[in-house]
């Protein structure tokens, strides 16, 4: 009987003998097998770097993009195995996953930092969280919807933990004084109501900068509206957003930004030891806006 | 001494300011510091809300622009998260970074082909998802003996690969039998059914793998558009769930192709049995066992039965699993003597064609008598107003199991649930028919399009839900 290739060899048989065929067609754009073989191997190399072996299990939380491809055969070449799952999933169906695995790193979208940053603390095995694509999305709404964000000096807390411990507590506290009184901040990741997202925090870093991304429902999202832009199949729709919940369906009262503004920045000082100071936009900062708003996709 | 913070209010903002203030921030932070300290800026806390709706997306996130500009919704861009000079989630990493500076030589290593290559995690009617561990093997055996066999490729094949690759069928079907025949695959990233059409048009597909619902919506597509439908479709298998004849009938008319109904399950690396088109179809049928798939049928203590006897459906094959992660007792129960028991109930004909009635689990009991949901679910489907149904089992007041039905209209129709009921008792023995009807608009399914009964069913817990306090599930056994 032949020989049987392993999935990894499979990919390289085929890049060798049909190396400019069209591999990959994404977004108008064609890969070829040698430019797959190409991209699974970086992609195998800059894993083993990070120290997954030959059996090791790997996560890939990622729908039909090229990032796929290049992940699952650069895990073939290392002959790790993969464990592709569904980018539906969310909380605890994740953590279980991760953990019956023993995933030792994820791929996931940029957009789902959040989400797993917030089960991590759950998921002791998993060393290395690796994000990829531009598939953020997040809905907006007057009335419903209030964003907070920081731009703060790396060295203003100990660590990025620090951060994400202080903002979550903040926003949390905020939240119960508005009347949400079971409001609790999962470490890293969302504030919670009813076992349902009310708030989410995310935070990245930039140069010797944290930027904070906060963003909580003070009420209910028309979401059919937006469902009718961003299309998703009608059975598929209540999984595509995590549950969530907003300071009025959970009060029963209308709490407007300002008054989450008052409740969030008093919240702040009396947390934090700190004086918050109305102001704008300084000269530089405000050139700067202007130039941002003026590229493409800016406005 | 007190820290201090600025705060910007910005609650007349448009969604585009949701990005562009803070951005504006850290380009002055960035500058200030080449400037003299009088310029340097404090940390600041930005609260922003904006007026009326809008969406931030990021570059790959298909928005129609039309649609939202008809619902008063404005759209921005959300931050690049591309380049060095983006910010990055904290504690991660980016794979464009780790891997444009890695070389690209790489030769696979050494493998057992029994080692598992991947391990897919299926959802089960009960209980956490369970991961199915698939070997290199599995997957070759799928390729060279089935694939190869029954709906074999070419390099110059395009496949439209629309259903998500972390779903078994997509994953050998789709990928890995691509890249073992050398086709070509068309991603499709986000299903829509105007998108699907699209691809198939744009990249001349020639196989198209996918599940009833998006036949369905092709087919609604097409009727309306009329001109510019693609005639390159040579293969076209559907799985997941059955796909209705009449649909079946009108796409191949309507696209020029064939559709073969494929069964399989993620234990056996997607495919094992595919029911043909045209002459070679046995209407109602999974087809027979592909080539190198041994099937039959067999009662509850593992004996086979004859041609035409209702049994469990049973398969062997190298395309068998060698079973799930971690988990002997489960495999246990599913693999004995080399056998997978499928759970799925049903009968061989003459001719060797299989056919499904129903799932082991799925069964209703009620006063000692059988009822099978799908024979109540497809009465129910045959009502003019209905467009489909899912039939549980629920315990009534007296702790019986009873018949409920869970019904979504066609778009337009209107009936009662007492008029449903009527319509069942007509039809169907007194005790299958439904005691309770609830309407939905839609029924949760998979991925694959499989009705998740579990999600019906009273009590079901919603991992989507943390709670305070709740432990996380426990990991493996190992």
């Amino acid at each position: 009987m032949a020989e049987i290739p392993s999935l990894g060899a499979m990919l390289e048989e085929t890049a060798r003998k049909l190396s400019r065929k069209e591999a990959l067609i994404f977004d108008g754009h064609t890969i070829s097998y040698r430019e797959l073989e190409e991209q699974a191997g970086r992609t195998a190399n800059a894993l083993a770097a990070l120290g997954i072996q030959k059996g090791d299990r790997v996560a890939i939380m990622l729908p039909n993009i090229p990032e796929f491809v290049y992940t699952f055969y650069g895990l073939q070449k290392l002959g790790a195995v993969a464990v592709p799952f569904n980018t539906m999933y969310k909380g605890r169906e994740i953590t279980h996953i991760l953990n019956d695995s023993g995933a030792k790193a994820i791929v996931a979208l940029t957009g789902c930092a959040n989400l797993i940053n917030e089960i991590k603390t759950d998921v002791p095995g998993l060393e290395h969280v690796i994000l990829t694509g531009q598939r953020t999305l997040a809905f907006a709404q007057e009335g419903a919807t209030v964003f907070v964000q920081m731009v703060l000096d790396e060295g203003r807390f100990k660590s990025a933990d620090a951060v994400f411990s202080a903002i979550g507590a903040v926003v949390a506290a905020a939240l119960k004084n508005l009347g949400v009184e079971d409001a609790w901040y999962k470490h890293q990741g969302a504030v919670r109501s009813g076992g349902k997202k009310i708030g989410s925090i995310l935070l990245s870093t930039f140069e010797n900068l944290f930027i904070v991304n906060a963003l909580v429902f003070l009420d209910s999202l028309d979401a059919d509206s937006f469902f009718r832009a961003v299309w998703v199949p009608p059975e598929l729709k209540d999984k595509v957003l995590e549950p969530v919940t907003s300071v009025r369906e959970q009060t029963g009262t209308v709490v407007t930004s300002e008054a989450f503004r008052d409740a969030f920045t008093e919240e702040f000082r009396r947390q934090l030891d700190a004086d918050v100071v109305p102001g704008s936009l300084g000269a530089i900062e405000r050139f700067a806006y202007r130039k941002i708003r003026k590229r493409p996709g800016g406005k | 001494m007190a820290a201090t913070w600025r705060l910007i209010y910005n609650p007349d903002a448009d969604i585009a300011d949701i990005p562009a203030v803070p951005a504006a921030l850290a380009a002055g932070r960035r500058a200030g510091r080449f400037l003299p300290a009088r310029f340097n800026h404090p940390d600041t806390i930005v609260i922003q809300e904006i007026r009326g709706k809008g969406i931030l997306a990021g570059a790959d996130v298909n928005v129609d622009a039309r649609e939202a500009a008809k619902n008063g919704i404005s759209i921005a861009a959300a931050p690049s998260a591309a380049g060095r000079r983006a910010p990055r989630p904290a504690g991660t990493l980016r794979l464009e970074d780790i891997t444009a500076r890695a070389p690209a030589a790489c030769t696979a290593a050494a493998c057992d082909p029994d080692d598992p290559a991947v391990i897919l995690y299926t959802s089960g009617t009960t209980g956490m998802p369970k991961g199915v561990m698939l070997s290199h093997r599995n997957f070759h055996a799928q390729c060279s003996g089935i694939v190869a066999r029954v709906f074999p490729m070419r390099p110059d094949d395009r496949l439209t690969g629309v259903l998500p690759l972390y779903h078994v069928y997509a994953l050998a079907n789709g990928l890995v039998a691509s890249v073992y025949f050398g086709a070509a695959l068309c991603l499709i990233p986000q299903y829509s059914p105007a998108l699907l059409l699209d691809t198939i048009a744009a990249t001349r597909s020639t196989i198209l793998f996918a599940i009833p619902a998006m036949y369905m919506n092709l087919l609604t597509l097409a009727r309306v558009r009329r001109t510019g439908i693609p005639h390159t479709l040579r293969l076209c298998v559907s799985g997941g769930a059955p796909l209705p004849r009449t649909v079946l009938a009108e796409f191949e008319n309507v696209f020029h192709a064939r559709i073969a109904e494929g069964y399989g399950l993620t234990e056996t690396t997607s495919a094992v049995c595919l029911n043909g088109s045209g002459e070679c179809c046995t209407p109602g049928s999974i087809g027979p066992a592909a080539p190198g798939v041994e099937m039959k049928i067999v009662d509850d203590n593992g004996c086979a039965l004859p041609d035409g006897r209702t049994g469990e459906i049973v398969i062997r094959s190298a395309v068998v699993t060698r079973g799930y992660w971690n988990n002997p007792q489960e495999t246990a129960a599913v693999l004995r003597d080399g056998w997978l028991h499928t759970g799925d109930i049903g009968f061989r004909d003459r001719d060797g064609c299989f056919f499904i009635t129903d799932r082991k689990k799925d069964l209703i009991i009620r006063g000692g008598f059988n009822i099978s949901p799908r024979e109540v679910e497809e009465l129910l489907a045959t009502h003019a107003a209905v467009q489909e149904a899912a039939v549980i089992g629920v315990t009534d007041k007296r702790g019986e199991e009873t018949v409920k039905a869970f019904v979504v209209l066609k778009p337009g129709a209107s009936v009662g649930g007492k008029t449903l009921i009527e319509y069942c008792s007509m039809h169907l023995a007194p005790y299958k028919v439904p005691k309770m009807i609830e309407f939905r608009d839609a029924l949760p399914r998979s991925a694959a399009g499989k009705i998740l009964k579990k999600e019906l069913r009273a009590g079901y817990v919603d991992m989507r839900l943390m709670r305070q306090g709740e432990t996380a599930p426990e990991g493996g056994n190992g």
